[in-house]
């Protein structure tokens, strides 16, 4: 609702005598409050009631009606439901219809210490004495009105339009609002609540069927339908068919007369940004950049060998003058001399060089001699291996295991060499094998060759089936990852849950046993989410695939490798959701069968659970309730049906409810069906001016009433509709 | 208080002079009060129907009772009449490519589906 449709304060309250009454029709949805007498009420209004707290000052404040949306950010909603007084139809919060009042006579511009005039206010029919008692005690204990008056929205509503001509004094009012939908008979210009009836079906349940189908049809905008929203395309777009069947007939058929029923609602939808094609220039300005790049880092490493060059032949100049010198230095000065240049043999000093001159090639390019070392017997490169550990220092037992474990190493790495050897002969054996085998007969060969790959794709494939999930037993498809509904366990799957269960109940169960034994700790190992899949096996098998299908490419033109298999039917399509950017089509909200299917729950509450009577054979049941002597003048109550409340704004329910009392009725019986002249503001304008009415004071309950007679005399009030 | 705030008028004011008893006295803030309110389905149990006359109307008899004819069956996804009930799912159905969906739908949809003809399994 609009920030101008807000009621402001009224500022006529003064002209009005104090005997005028204030007419408030007390809906389930809207409250409307005006003068008695007047054409119109002064506003209307939601009757709901929030309590946000203000987040500057974060006070607590209370807001009567709808929501400013613009105001919204000033406010802390959580915990701040939408409160309404009604469960129901009926009034059962007074603490919160104290709110409403408060609002209400606010806004009528009360002056003065209390409310000075009468109040007439609508109620549901056969309103339980407490709802009813409680009223009174809140208008006359808070507000200290002098008397009040209860009526019945749909009898009021009759009454405006009995007064405008468009229905008869005996007739029936259908009246379908917020909450509940009511069918009453009117005989004499008097409703007869007795004969009346009752369905906890209304608007508000039209709308909430409305807004779960959305939200379920589409699960990604249900934050656009918020309840009112929900509310106003109902409002705007549904309509009730004359025959369910046949108009859903039509729908499920695709026929062409759909076509322009079909409502479509687009919601604000902003296309992804397009990536461009990169012109011819952009292409060759980054093909530059990048060759320029390219060049400024080979340039770099270009600098960056030839000052390791240098380096390096400075160092090989000063260890080969040193290397000169020695020649000159008597055998027992060397350690004197060697003392200011850290080394400490001429060996270690050769050794130098010789490592220097290496890297010195290896920066230049040129290519190193591999020297395979002379492989000195072990017993010599490795000297105290042999010896037993009690002749040796502690240092020597360390530098030992240093020894032994170089040893151990060079000689795996050599053994791995060896067997690496190996295998290339052996695949080069087997190739010239194939190779000769083909050349005798290639044809064979290659019907050979298409078998074994086929078997091998077929075995890998199984087994990777085997691993990704366990048997399909029904073919249902499941969303990857856990397991669905009704999805059977492989015996993988089952083994390690039963591993899950016992390990979760074993514990605590006399004394703990677990970790004395190694094997205990085998178990975390079967628990964990992949032991099934035992290494050796498809390994073998993949490369096997992998090398044969590799050599039917080779030698085999019309050789097509099935790299990806197409997944089986049974719809493994859904595990990879292909993703598909969402276009403008995704964002449109169609209102095809919905349009009819949402109200059509008025006439069959059975489709959102409430088993009653729909609309249409409520006015059958009202009818058989009247009692036929009532009925002594022949009076044709079906001559005047008068649809009221907001539910009857929708477009179709005239025909509705006049082919549903044809069905219920003798053939050719007359029958009129009327709307009401306006569904939503009659009631008040019907209460407005019965209150304002002269024999209006005779019909209020008043203040010395509620002091002296009490409830059982409230039980029995009733207001005459007659004026 | 933002003026936009004040300007749009929408706050009701904690005193008001017209009122007997102001809602701060009737309804002390801090206090413990409890529920001083009744459900519908209490008030009616309150009302004690069964001590008036039978053929006095009152707010419970004269509810519309059920319908007589037979509950028409309809797919729970498309609206459209149908005989189908999915007996895993318990949806109705129209035909299989509505079938084919339902199986799709994960459980809390189902659940959702169903509730909203009040057939949904309520754990208690």
């Amino acid at each position: 609702m609009s920030l101008a449709m807000r009621p402001s304060r009224q500022t006529d309250y003064s002209l009005f005598p104090s005997d005028c009454p204030i007419v408030i029709d007390n809906g389930a949805f809207n409250c409307r409050v005006g003068w008695a007498g007047e054409t119109d009420p002064r506003f209307t209004f939601r009757n709901v009631i929030q309590k946000p707290k203000h987040k500057a000052t974060g006070e607590s404040v209370s807001i009567i009606g709808d929501l400013d949306p613009g105001l919204m950010k000033y406010f802390d909603y959580t915990r701040a439901p939408l409160r309404s007084p009604f469960d129901s139809n009926v009034v059962y919060q007074f603490e919160t219809m104290e709110y409403i009042l408060d609002y209400a006579f606010e806004r009528i511009g009360v002056e003065g210490p209390k409310v000075d005039h009468p109040i007439l206010i609508t109620e549901c029919v056969c309103n339980p004495v407490h709802s009813r008692s409680k009223m009174a005690e809140l208008l006359f204990e808070t507000y200290g009105i002098p008397s009040v008056a209860y009526g019945v929205d749909a009898a009021f509503s009759y009454k405006h339009n009995q007064k405008l001509g468009i229905c008869d004094n005996d007739g029936l009012v259908v009246c379908s609002g917020f909450t509940t939908s009511h069918v009453i008979p009117i005989l004499h210009g008097e409703p007869v609540f007795e004969a009346s009836c009752r369905t906890n079906i209304g608007g508000y349940h039209v709308t909430d069927y409305m807004k779960q189908l959305l939200s379920l049809q589409y699960p990604y905008h249900v934050s656009s339908f918020a309840w009112e929203k929900v509310e106003h395309l109902k409002m705007e777009h549904c309509y009730i068919a004359l025959d369910y069947a046949s108009e859903s007939q039509l729908f499920q058929k695709g026929a062409k007369e759909t076509d322009e029923k079909v409502r479509y609602w687009q919601l604000p939808y902003r296309p992804p940004p397009v990536e461009e094609e990169p012109s011819e220039e952009e292409l060759a300005r980054k093909a530059a950049i990048k060759e320029k790049q390219g060049q400024r880092l080979r340039e770099m490493a270009a600098a960056k060998r030839s000052s390791r060059i240098t380096e390096f032949e400075n160092e090989l100049q000063g260890l080969e003058f040193l290397l000169q010198q020695l020649e000159n230095v008597e055998d027992h000065e060397i350690p004197f001399f060697l003392s200011e240049t850290g080394y400490v043999s001429k060996q270690e000093i050769e050794s130098a060089v010789a490592r220097v001159t290496q890297s010195l090639r290896k920066a230049k390019g040129e290519p190193v001699e591999v020297e395979e070392k002379t492989e000195s017997p072990s017993s010599e490169k490795y000297p105290l291996i042999n010896i037993p550990d009690h002749m040796l220092t502690p240092e020597q037992l360390k530098q030992k295991k240093r020894q032994i474990f170089i040893k151990t190493t060079s000689e795996g790495k050599l053994r791995a060499k060896q067997k690496k050897q190996e295998e290339e002969l052996e695949r080069e054996r087997q190739n010239q094998q194939d190779e000769e085998k083909r050349l005798e007969n290639p044809e064979l060969y290659l019907e050979q060759l298409r078998a074994k790959q086929r078997e091998l794709a077929q075995r890998v494939e199984q087994r990777k089936k085997l691993k990704t999930n366990g048997t399909r037993g029904n073919g249902t498809p499941v969303l990857s990852g856990n397991v669905g509904r009704g999805e059977r366990l492989n015996a993988a799957q089952k083994e390690r849950m039963r591993l899950l269960t016992t390990a979760a109940f074993d514990r605590g169960k006399g004394e703990d046993t677990f970790g004395i034994k190694d094997e205990d700790w085998q178990l975390y190992k079967l628990m964990s989410r992949d032991n099934d899949d035992n290494d050796e096996g498809p390994n073998e098998d993949e490369a096997e695939l992998a090398r044969v299908t590799a050599k039917l490419q080779e030698i085999d033109p019309t050789f097509v490798t099935l790299v990806e298999p197409s997944p089986p039917a049974t719809g493994n399509g859904s595990e990879t959701p292909h993703f598909r950017p969402l276009t403008a089509e995704d964002y449109r909200i169609t209102l095809g069968i919905e349009r009819f299917r949402c109200p059509e729950i008025l006439f069959q509450p059975h489709i959102v659970g409430i088993d009653q009577a729909g609309l249409d054979e409520m006015v059958g049941i009202s009818m058989r309730r009247l009692k036929p002597e009532l009925l002594s003048h022949g009076e044709n109550l079906c001559n005047s049906v008068l649809l009221t409340g907001g539910n009857c704004l929708f477009p179709g329910i005239n025909e509705r409810i006049l082919t549903g009392i044809q069905k219920i009725r003798p053939f050719g019986s007359s029958i009129r069906v009327c709307r009401a002249s306006d569904p939503l503001l009659d009631a008040w304008h019907g209460a407005s001016m019965i209150a304002a009415s002269p024999s209006f004071s005779e019909q209020v309950f008043s203040r010395q009433d509620y002091m002296e007679k009490g409830e059982e005399w409230l039980r029995k009030y009733q207001i005459r509709y007659t004026i | 208080m933002e003026p936009e705030v004040l300007d749009a008028d929408i706050l009701l004011p904690p005193v008001l002079p017209f009122k007997r008893v102001q809602m701060s006295d009737k309804y002390p803030k801090g206090a413990n009060r409890g529920r001083q309110w009744k459900h519908l389905k209490h008030i009616l149990q309150a009302e004690n129907y069964q001590n008036y006359p039978p053929d006095e109307p009152n707010y419970v008899n004269i509810e519309a009772p059920p319908s007589i004819y037979p509950a028409k069956k309809f797919c729970d996804i498309t609206g459209f009449e149908t005989h189908y009930t999915d007996p895993k799912t318990k949806l109705r159905y129209v035909n299989t490519d509505v079938f084919k969906r339902i199986r799709y739908l994960p459980n809390d949809y189902v659940q959702r589906y169903l509730s909203i003809r009040n057939a949904a399994v309520v754990l208690k």
